[in-house]
């Protein structure tokens, strides 16, 4: 499933979304940066409640297919602007991290 | 990162890569607050550097674009309710850098301190021609080594000898025994 498809679908909602074609391959879940930097895989779609600026960079260096805000987090003042200016799919859901993982398992 | 004392680590790298012949390192619980405070004499950085290490896009490496050293350390303090400042000097004379991070160590989000005697054996094999002064202010008490002195009793031994690693690490466990007793 892309990113893009991922939106579509309804499930979450994008606050930037310059790079919708990107293929998500997998999920982490994680929230302490230093911690999800060297374990986030590339293509997976990491969920996490962190909403600084940080995880924009977190993002580039784990090369994840989106960040996704979960239990209604809102991103800080500007970071949807970095993470457009920066190529980072930034999207937001509802529910758990939990839940939102397990959505995505169904359907991946 | 989990613990401060990972952080500590993290923060004098940038020092030694800065060229510093000395870094100071404090540590002082005051209170519910712990500060964290990292001072070298390496070559500094300009105002707009200064203003800019903070910024997770802003890296000095050449190898990837994203340095995070001072960006998390600045994530972790304001969790607990502190604060993190940088202050720089390019002069010749007085050059250098200080950092500077608060934590509330009351605050449920404060990382536990860690294993900072590790994090000082770690500094000084991967950097032992380089003087590190370590001060950790508990109360009344506090836990100290200065490389320099050792430097001066050791005539040449070098820091990173298995020895003289052993021996750094039983001086500072002790002190921290001490205290707690």
């Amino acid at each position: 499933m892309t990113v893009r498809e991922l939106v579509d679908s309804g499930a979450v909602k994008a606050a930037a979304l310059p790079d919708g074609d990107r293929e998500i391959e997998g999920v982490y879940i994680g929230d302490l940066l230093s911690w999800v930097m060297g374990r986030a895989g590339s293509g997976d779609a990491w969920i996490t409640i962190m909403s600084n600026v940080n995880i924009a960079a977190v993002a580039t260096l784990a090369d994840t297919a989106c960040i996704i805000l979960a239990e209604g987090v809102q991103p800080d003042d500007g970071v949807t602007e970095i993470a457009r200016e920066k190529n980072i799919n930034l999207l937001l859901s509802d529910r758990s991290a939990y839940d939102t993982a397990v959505w995505l398992h169904e359907r991946l | 990162m989990k613990e401060l004392s990972l952080n500590l680590l993290d923060i004098v790298e940038n020092s030694v890569k800065a060229g510093a012949t000395l870094t100071e390192m404090l540590l002082e619980q005051v209170g519910g607050a712990l500060t964290f405070t990292v001072r070298d004499n390496g070559c500094g950085m300009d105002e707009e550097t200064v203003r800019r290490v903070t910024d997770p896009f802003y890296t000095t490496r050449t190898t990837r674009a994203v340095g995070l050293g001072l960006p998390l350390l600045k994530l972790e303090a304001e969790q607990t309710g502190g604060t993190l400042t940088v202050q720089s000097d390019t002069d010749p004379v007085h050059h250098g850098t200080t950092v500077t991070a608060v934590f509330h160590t009351d605050h449920i989000d404060c990382p536990p301190l860690g294993d900072v005697v590790a994090s000082l054996i770690t500094l000084i094999q991967g950097h032992p021609d380089t003087d590190f002064l370590f001060t950790h202010r508990l109360g009344e008490q506090e836990v100290k080594l200065d490389t320099r002195e050792l430097r001066e009793v050791l005539q040449g031994v070098p820091l990173d000898s298995y020895e003289v690693l052993q021996w750094i690490e039983g001086y500072l466990r002790e002190q921290y025994q001490s205290i707690n007793q």
